[in-house]
């Protein structure tokens, strides 16, 4: 099968989504060997999802979940109390007015990162990765956003060799991966210098 | 990537299914339960992990921090007193960030507001989009994002968009979720949410391409890479 660069372009993002008939898929990975126009269309559009996935790309001020916690809070309560004797939210009052004062003055040191995209991943894939010597990435096998040549490691030694995780085809194995595991340490430093500069 | 997951069976199950086959929405499904039952405290463990997808997700539409805090927060209390409205064969991530659009949408209607004009895509959506330009791009660093400037020119280059756009590509390229989930989210069919996801990701790429700085600029005779991540 011989595609087209229209073809290509309509096609494209259904092959970074590894969503394409296999012989589609294969004459466009042809096309894309012999016209550097479409590759560079590809490599652009790679990077675009790259950058937009990172979860420093978008991140919280640090006083954005006490400020919520307020705004919710009477509502949280009235609700406990509908349930509950009036002086065990009277005491619960005062450890949520506790915790938002220790929050502040948390957060005063290092803005907190609460959601599950600003939070340093815990969990790691199971069997091995690959990685691109001259790549900064881990990737799942066969993930269209891994470039060159690859060797397979386990998760744990693309950890220490400094790889971080894909955003694209890691977030799903991260997803449904079972086991705890030490925290990307670096990750977390990085978000909360990103998270610092707002 | 497959729109269903193959079943023991052979057979393959949809969205929905993955929702009760997820042990994450079990746990959540249990928490709501509680929460109705009075334990209103446990809405913080329920919400957390989606605080800065309602966020993002508010700023998206609405294109200013300030505002999509407020309509974060409306959107918050609005699940928390709608809780019963809540159908477990759904993702709760799925509803909540309905309830933040719909809020979102709201808060625009009231106010009118269109900071800047977004660009409207002139071509039918059945159309081919032809890329503007194509200078290439050396492998951009992750450690690019540390750099205020580079977000706020990627956050521009994202504003620009129709919402239409924004929306699709927030949901699946920000938001990591899946094509089914987003057209699940916005009420628009599968094809749509493919055609719109084309169609951003390579408004984005022409908008961010090295030479979108200076279009008098022949791409060719920009070096690889060199801007705007350099």
């Amino acid at each position: 099968m011989v595609i087209g660069c229209e073809d290509v372009w309509r096609e494209i993002s259904n092959y970074l989504e590894g969503d394409l008939d296999p012989a589609v898929k294969h004459a466009m990975e042809e096309h894309f060997a012999q016209c550097r126009h479409c590759e560079a269309v590809l490599d652009g559009m790679r990077n675009v999802i790259e950058l937009y996935g990172d979860e420093k790309m978008f991140s919280l001020t640090a006083d954005f979940y006490p400020r919520l916690r307020r705004r919710l809070a009477v509502h949280v309560e009235e609700r406990k109390g509908s349930a509950r004797p009036w002086f065990f939210s009277l005491a619960a009052t005062g450890a949520l007015a506790a915790s938002v004062l220790l929050a502040g003055l948390h957060q005063g040191a290092i803005p907190g990162q609460r959601s599950v995209m600003s939070q340093p991943a815990r969990r790691l894939p199971q069997g091995l990765v690959a990685v691109v010597d001259e790549g900064k990435k881990f990737h799942a096998p066969g993930c269209p956003f891994m470039h060159g040549k690859y060797r397979m490691v386990t998760p744990e030694e693309a950890l220490r060799e400094g790889y971080t995780p894909c955003t694209r085809c890691m977030y799903e194995a991260l997803r449904t991966a079972g086991r705890m595991t030490p925290e990307f340490g670096e990750e977390e430093v990085a978000s909360s210098a990103a998270a610092a500069e707002q | 990537m497959p729109e269903t997951l193959p079943k023991e069976d052979g057979s393959e199950v949809g969205v929905t299914d993955f929702a009760r086959l997820d042990p994450g929405h079990e746990r959540e499904v249990a928490l709501i339960e509680r929460i109705q039952r009075g334990e209103g405290e446990l809405f913080y463990e329920l919400i957390q992990p989606y605080e800065k997808r309602v966020f993002v997700m508010a700023f998206t539409i609405l294109r200013n921090e300030a505002d999509a805090e407020d309509v974060a927060q409306e959107a918050f209390l609005k699940a928390f007193k709608h809780l019963s409205q809540f159908r477990a064969e759904s993702r709760f991530s799925t509803w909540l960030i309905q309830v933040a659009i719909n809020e979102a949408r709201m808060w625009q209607r009231k106010r009118h507001r269109e900071i800047m004009k977004p660009i409207e895509d002139s071509e039918n959506e059945d159309g081919t989009y032809t890329p503007h330009d194509f200078a290439d791009w050396r492998e951009i660093p992750s450690e690019a994002l540390e750099r205020k400037e580079i977000r706020d020119k990627l956050i521009a280059a994202l504003n620009s968009l129709a919402t239409k756009y924004r929306e699709v590509f927030v949901l699946r390229d920000v938001q990591h979720m899946s094509i089914e989930e987003t057209s699940e989210v916005l009420g628009i069919s599968v094809g749509a949410v493919k055609t719109r996801l084309l169609r951003a990701r390579m408004m984005l790429r022409d908008l961010l391409s090295p030479g979108f700085e200076n279009v008098l600029t022949s791409t060719s005779q920009i070096p690889k890479g060199k801007r705007p991540w350099s």
